[in-house]
């Protein structure tokens, strides 16, 4: 605990006694701050006695450490004196930033946003107070397990309630800015233009709240069960186009918004090549039935079913062969071998897999907002709400916390459906079975079910393709390479420029994936491994509050960050990381979501046998943990890279003319009707997530548990 | 104090509402195997995850080499651990595993090779290096995570029911040779298992643990020749307890049997009823009745070869016998007589 | 234990990297096309030499993205849109009046320069429209629109799409145009006989013409420089002014309230406004009417004096008030009343 306590302590004095403790014109990394460390750039240290005294309060926190690691010797004294000044240090600098010369701040006094010198004083102060709580003997001893529990609730208290408070709080805004209350909320609340069921009863609409709930359900449940049997197929068959299906299931997940919208309204819409066809054959009239709950729920079986597959290829593989093996010998049959044993076990799997496509769906903007037709769903009405003739946040907060409460009431289900029943099958014990097969009905089954989807996938992107090459996609269907030159043209004249209109967009967005994504995969992953292997108190709590930012529409997020951190303490609009930031907060359940069900299928004596050979928790979770979990690091570092690419609601108002996004700028092609040009921007963006998909892939690689992964034979 | 030792102070352990440990004081000399013997949910393994450092005491101090450990991580503490389901780390190799807690301790790659391999030769696993766990046998498997515990020099071996997933012969094999080698090495160990055989088979003392409590401790031969005890003569070794009256105490001890009056040397601290403990080899079965003897009838007589194990029918229940073989084996329905010498017997509470 | 400090410290490095402001450019938020976005600063930046990042955003988008940053704007100038959200950006107070001399543009733009007291500098106007797909038209055997009367007329049930005024700029400004055209309550009328007719209500103003043009539709209601744009695409529709007269937007320029960079705005305001840079939108297919009189024009292109315009009323539509009466009294009398047919 003392030399942790040391550095950190180190950490914080250099932080307040030498770095410039504001914002900085350029880059920290320049350098440039140092000529102006004697001006404008100076330390806390130094402000504190040219007419700043409140930056004397934080360096209070790092006197009394100071103090108590020098005068303690008994290591739970040391340990309080941290914990309290650590935790008060901490609490001061956050209410000195909060308090005094800020919009909020009762308190005048110049006080602009912070920087780096502030960063390291705050990240050493807490470190010192988690420190200090493991010296206490919470999270066994451990100061890494405190610190990484620490710095994720200060992270997401800083970047998931810290915003939305700006937003949510408007729920509760009264007419004319006459204040606060309950009085307006809950007759919005409940009105019935939210949650009217006429749909019900044949008559009129439904509410978007009943719309949105009805919508999840279906996907959710749809997506789990295509998962699932594309999971099958690929553990428990000897299907020869293995590879081929997986890049399949793989190819909704990285297509950009609207392009499946698109490619959908070009099959099946009024005039779809489908729907001609079927009217010409055997005379379908042609409608247009696609505008609607089922176009919707089509487009979100065909975008959410991979991470139904990713959630549940892991689990799928980690059931032990052994358990199979038992059941077999006990004279089960295939079928009540995977009705009984190997289903069950895939439970954690299920129910995950389950809550992300139902948290997904509510929250999807793209599909609903391409073949929504009059079917209105809360993430579309919030965005209206934001964005319409008549902005009203107050309805756009109401709206959302709705939403929440949907999202709030799965996770409740799932908590109750999995319970606290261990599952772990990947035990310290080495096994070499063999996975049961499919009983032949469960087989064809699956082939049935997920044969033509995966097909009918295939025809939607060799759609795309072809409307990437074409003039006028559904008019004019000459080969032509235009869209793909006013995108991607490279003058070579001294040197090679890159002049197409999409090259700006497609760097900034790589390199902002490229950044978000180990982040997302390390926060999430952690996050994971505190919630599967540690014990401490509040963790329920803890956890939900990982869900909460996956909740809600990114539209609201995307305000909401606006609100926060335009102003001081914290001002980031307008910069890459305000991207990055937005993205590792929003995709880090899924992360948190992978790698609670993998984890949960390693048997804790793994972690125990690690510490009790004397590694660390740090050591255990890089050296035992991680490597187990290839996979599920897989899909976290896919999947957030995906979705940093291909976000769009979140994101419309976080982009700024430095760093523009690769969506913003399709959706502003297919807004204008450009749609050749957009289909080729995103051929190109899904060819590129392809290449980096299985680049990880090869580097990543499977677990090798068991030499070959075989499946009995039939 | 010496390096090697565990003593536990008033050690208590709950989880909530369930008392997982009572107050347990605890003295355990360097360089013995000491078993915690007991039934499931006794309070054994958590005793040893305690001495690992896997669990924190609800109250109580733990020392191990005379430090306190109290507060101390499993991390530092010098304790090794053999786990039931062996823990190996699927994705290291065998000697990658064996070598792993070297490694974490920051030991040159070759050097923590070479020690692990070492290891190997002492568990009989050379050549098996660069295999993959799931391409050992059980027992192999068993014996790598063994390598892999004692390769770190710890001043505390802990095993927790390591043989309970091997089979019956390969149980004895690596049991003895988890024996040898903590003898070689003069190792500090403690077994978790809840098989007496197994238990008085490798100790140096055993501790009979039931309730969250100690029941008894001592010798292997203490506990099975003096057992304080119905449960521990029960539970180490078969035992025939038949339920008598001790009429008198002094030199010798005079029970009631039934409508017998025997005399034992064992004694007993007061007059009242009691518990006749009576091993199986300790029963002595004729086809001639005499005085004091027990009448019995078979009720069942299995040949094994190197002996006859009986069942047999009395008035106050069955009694479990074993006899050498002999040429006129007795037969079922037969009736008999039973006797034993008054030495053998003990006498416990009910 | 050295790994978790090396992982801490990249980690506060990482975080360290975020500790600084911006640079100075000129930011601008662009809600046209995006080709048009990038032509005019690319333009811009060539003839001026002033270094600009430009983005492109909704007006809906940006007008919210400038009221959650009022008081601390990370963008300088918004150009392009329609009016009306310029017009209330300048009455909350967000924009600032650009001192740029507006006397050679055409009346109306001077007009919308006056009415928002010189914060939205007007730059171009969108004649409201309707489109119809000629193919579709005939496969049914219908005739084609002339009039907005003519949309009411029962053969057209399901064969009609038009924006979501309440999410759409351009929805309400065909609302407007018809209230102003008729009276409030004939209008009213007027919009439920036609929402009978109507398979959707999208929620962008631009949709209806798209799916006009793809198929997915009969007829739209929309801006006609969107329309000729299509058409030049070619889509098979034709285009119609209606024959009683219609409306039209006028899409502006405004300098953000507090910006760092008022030299720079103001030039980028004023060069939107002249000829050389408005003419270069006919090389990205920019049909709108350009507020220059000087500007290049498509023959293709609206023409306000070829087509019958009502004398749009801004200051009265255009206020907070009489918008959300009108659109509650739409939601309750059009939108609730029925239409929606899915055929």
């Amino acid at each position: 605990m003392r030399p942790t306590a040391l550095f950190w302590l180190s950490a914080g004095l250099i932080g307040w006694a030498l770095l410039p403790w504001y914002m900085t014109d350029s880059g920290f990394w320049s350098f440039g701050w140092l000529a102006g460390l004697v001006g404008e750039n100076r330390p806390g240290a130094a402000w504190a006695v040219t007419g700043r005294p409140w930056l004397t309060l934080p360096a209070l926190g790092l006197m009394g450490a100071g103090i108590g690691l020098a005068f303690t010797r008994r290591q739970l004294a040391t340990a309080r004196a941290l914990t309290g000044s650590g935790a008060a240090g901490l609490g001061l600098l956050v209410g000195e930033a909060m308090l005094v010369g800020t919009r909020y701040g009762p308190v005048a006094g110049e006080n602009p946003s912070l920087g780096a010198g502030a960063l390291v004083t705050a990240a050493a102060l807490l470190f010192l107070a988690t420190t200090g709580i493991s010296g206490l003997g919470k999270g066994r001893g451990d100061a890494f397990v405190t610190g990484l529990v620490g710095a994720i609730i200060a992270l997401v208290g800083m970047f998931v309630f810290y915003p939305l408070s700006f937003i949510l709080i408007r729920a509760f805004e009264l007419k004319g800015g006459a204040g606060f209350g309950v009085s307006e909320f809950f007759p919005r609340f409940f009105s019935s233009s939210v949650w009217g069921i006429g749909c019900m009863s044949g008559q009129g609409h439904c509410g978007p709240a009943i719309n949105s709930l009805m919508l999840g359900l279906a996907t959710a449940t749809g997506t789990t069960f295509m998962g699932l049997m594309f999971a099958l197929i690929f553990t428990r068959t000897e299907f020869p186009a293995k590879k081929l299906l997986r890049v399949l299931t793989i190819l909704p997940i990285i297509t950009p918004p609207f392009v499946i919208g698109l490619a959908l309204i070009l099959l099946f819409g009024r005039a779809g090549t489908i729907t001609e066809f079927l009217a010409w054959a055997i005379d379908i009239p042609k409608t247009r039935w696609l505008y609607g709950f089922q176009g919707v729920w089509l487009a979100q079986m065909l975008s959410f079913t991979p991470i139904a597959f990713l959630v549940l290829i892991g689990v799928v593989e980690g059931v032990s062969p052994s358990m199979e093996e038992a059941s077999q010998t006990l004279d089960a049959n295939r079928w009540q071998t995977f009705r009984y044993v190997s289903f069950p076990l895939m439970r954690p799997g299920l129910a995950n897999a389950f809550l992300l496509g139902f948290i997904e769906s509510i929250a999807d903007f793209g599909n609903p907002l391409v073949l929504g037709g009059n079917f209105n769903v809360l993430s579309t009405e919030i965005y209206f709400a934001i964005v319409g003739t008549i902005a009203d946040p107050a309805k756009a907060a109401i709206l959302s916390i709705t939403l929440l409460a949907f999202t709030f009431s799965a996770f409740l289900a799932q908590r109750f459906w999995v319970g606290n029943k261990n599952y772990a099958t990947v035990t310290g014990k080495a096994d070499s079975g063999r996975h049961a097969a499919l009983n032949s009905v469960l087989r064809w089954t699956a082939y049935l079910v997920a044969l033509p989807w995966a097909a009918f996938t295939m025809v939607l992107y060799a759609l795309i393709i072809f409307g990437s090459f074409v003039k006028l996609w559904g008019y004019d269907h000459s080969f032509t390479l235009e869209h793909y030159i006013r995108g991607f043209k490279v003058v070579i004249r001294k040197g090679v420029h890159f002049t197409g209109a999409a090259w700006d967009s497609y760097f900034t967005t790589l390199t902002i994936s490229a950044i978000a994504a180990p982040m997302t995969a390390a926060v999430g992953i952690a996050t994971a491994y505190l919630l599967v292997r540690q014990k401490f108190t509040g963790k329920n709590a803890f956890e939900f509050s990982t869900m909460l930012s996956f909740a809600i529409p990114g539209t609201v997020i995307g305000v909401a960050y606006i609100m926060a951190f335009n102003f001081p303490p914290i001002e980031l609009t307008g910069t890459g990381l305000i991207l990055i930031i937005v993205f590792v907060f929003r995709n880090m359940p899924v992360g948190v979501r992978g790698g609670i069900a993998a984890m949960s299928q390693l048997d804790a004596s793994l972690d125990e046998a690690s510490i009790t050979l004397g590694a660390n928790s740090a050591t255990t979770l890089r050296r035992v943990i991680l490597p187990l979990m290839g996979p599920a690091i897989l899909a976290a570092l896919t999947y957030s890279f995906v979705r940093a690419i291909t976000s769009v609601s979140a994101v419309v108002f976080l982009v700024s003319a430095r760093h523009n996004m690769a969506t913003s700028f399709i959706v502003g092609r297919v807004e204008n009707g450009e749609y050749g040009i957009a289909i080729a921007y995103a051929s190109v963006l899904i060819v590129t997530m392809l290449a980096v998909i299985l680049a990880m892939q090869l580097v990543i690689g499977r677990r090798t548990l068991r030499r070959a992964d075989r499946v009995e034979t039939h | 104090m010496t390096k090697g030792s565990v003593r536990f102070e008033n050690v208590t352990k709950d989880y909530g509402a369930v008392v997982a440990l009572k107050p347990l004081n605890l003295d355990i000399a360097p360089g013995t195997l000491v078993t915690l013997l007991g039934p499931s949910g006794c309070g054994k393994t958590t005793t040893l995850r305690l001495v690992a450092g896997l669990e924190p005491p609800s109250s109580g101090r733990i020392l191990i080499g005379g430090a306190d450990v109290t507060h101390l991580s499993a991390t530092y503490r010098r304790v090794s651990m053999v786990f039931q389901s062996y823990a190996l780390f699927p994705h290291m190799t065998v000697v990658q595993n064996v070598a792993y807690g070297l490694t974490v301790k920051r030991m040159n790659k070759t050097e923590a090779r070479q020690r692990a391999e070492e290891g190997l030769v002492l568990v009989g696993l050379e050549g098996f290096a660069d295999r993959l766990p799931s391409e050992l046998s059980g027992g192999q498997q068993q014996r790598v995570a063994v390598a892999r515990a004692i390769v770190l020099e710890p001043e505390v071996l802990l095993l927790d029911e390591p043989l309970s997933n091997l089979d019956a012969k390969l149980r004895r094999h690596v049991r003895e040779e988890i024996r040898q080698i903590q003898q070689r090495l003069n190792l500090t160990a403690i077994y978790v298992t809840h098989d007496q055989e197994e238990a008085m088979a490798v100790s140096d003392r055993i501790i009979v643990m039931k309730n969250a409590e100690i029941a008894q401790e001592g010798s292997p031969e203490d506990l099975y020749d003096n057992p304080n005890s119905a449960f521990i003569a029960d539970f180490i070794g078969d035992a025939n307890l038949l339920p008598v009256d001790v009429t008198r105490v002094g030199e010798t001890t005079e029970v009631r049997l039934g409508t017998l009056n025997l005399s034992v040397t064992a004694g007993f601290g007061r007059i009242g009823a009691a518990q006749l403990v009576l091993r199986p080899h300790q029963i002595a079965i004729s086809r001639e009745h005499a005085e004091g003897r027990i009448s019995a009838e078979v009720a069942y007589a299995a040949y094994l070869g190197n002996q006859i194990q009986y069942t047999l029918t009395t008035e106050f229940g069955e009694i479990f016998a074993i006899a050498p073989p002999t040429t006129h084996p007795i037969g079922k329905g037969e009736a008999v007589h039973l006797s034993f010498e008054p030495a053998a017997a003990r006498l416990v509470e009910v | 234990m050295k790994k978790t400090y090396a992982i801490s410290a990249l980690a506060l490095a990482a975080g360290l990297a975020g500790t600084a402001a911006m640079a100075d450019t000129l930011n601008v938020v662009c809600s046209n096309e995006q080709a048009w976005c990038d032509l005019m600063a690319q333009n811009f930046e060539i003839d001026t030499g002033i270094d600009v990042a430009v983005v492109r955003k909704s007006t809906g988008e940006t007008l919210a993205q400038i009221r959650a940053e009022a008081g601390n704007p990370k963008v300088d100038v918004w150009w392009g849109g329609t009016g009306d959200p310029h017009l209330i950006a300048a009455s909350e107070g967000l924009t600032t009046p650009s001192g740029v001399d507006v006397s050679g543009q055409l009346g109306w733009s001077q007009a919308m320069t006056e009415m928002s007291g010189g914060k939205a500098v007007g730059v171009h106007v969108g004649l409201l429209g309707v489109i119809y797909n000629t193919e579709i038209l005939s496969e049914k055997g219908l005739d084609a629109p002339a009039c907005w009367r003519d949309l009411a007329k029962p053969e057209y049930k399901g064969e009609i799409q038009v924006a979501n005024p309440n999410s759409s700029g351009t929805a309400y400004t065909e609302l407007a145009t018809l209230v102003q055209l008729f009276g409030e309550d004939e209008g009213f009328k007027l919009l439920a006989e036609i929402g009978a007719n109507v398979n959707q209500y999208t929620k962008s103003g631009s949709a209806p013409g798209k799916a006009t043009a793809r198929g997915e539709n009969t007829i739209g209601i929309g801006f006609m420089h969107d329309m000729v744009n299509l058409k030049k695409q070619g889509f098979p529709v034709e285009i119609v002014a209606p024959c009683e007269g219609t409306g039209y937007e006028v899409g502006a320029v405004s300098i953000i309230n507090g910006t760092p960079n008022m030299e720079a705005a103001q030039k980028w305001v004023e060069y939107v406004i002249s000829a050389p840079a408005q003419s270069a939108g006919l090389e990205v297919g920019v049909y709108n009417i350009p507020s220059n009189p000087d500007a290049a024009t498509d023959p293709a292109a609206p023409d306000m004096a070829a087509v019958k315009l009502i004398d749009y009323d801004f200051k009265t539509y255009g206020a907070s008030d009489t918008r959300a009466r009108l659109l509650e009294r739409w939601t309750a009398e059009v939108k609730d009343a029925g239409g929606l047919v899915e055929e």
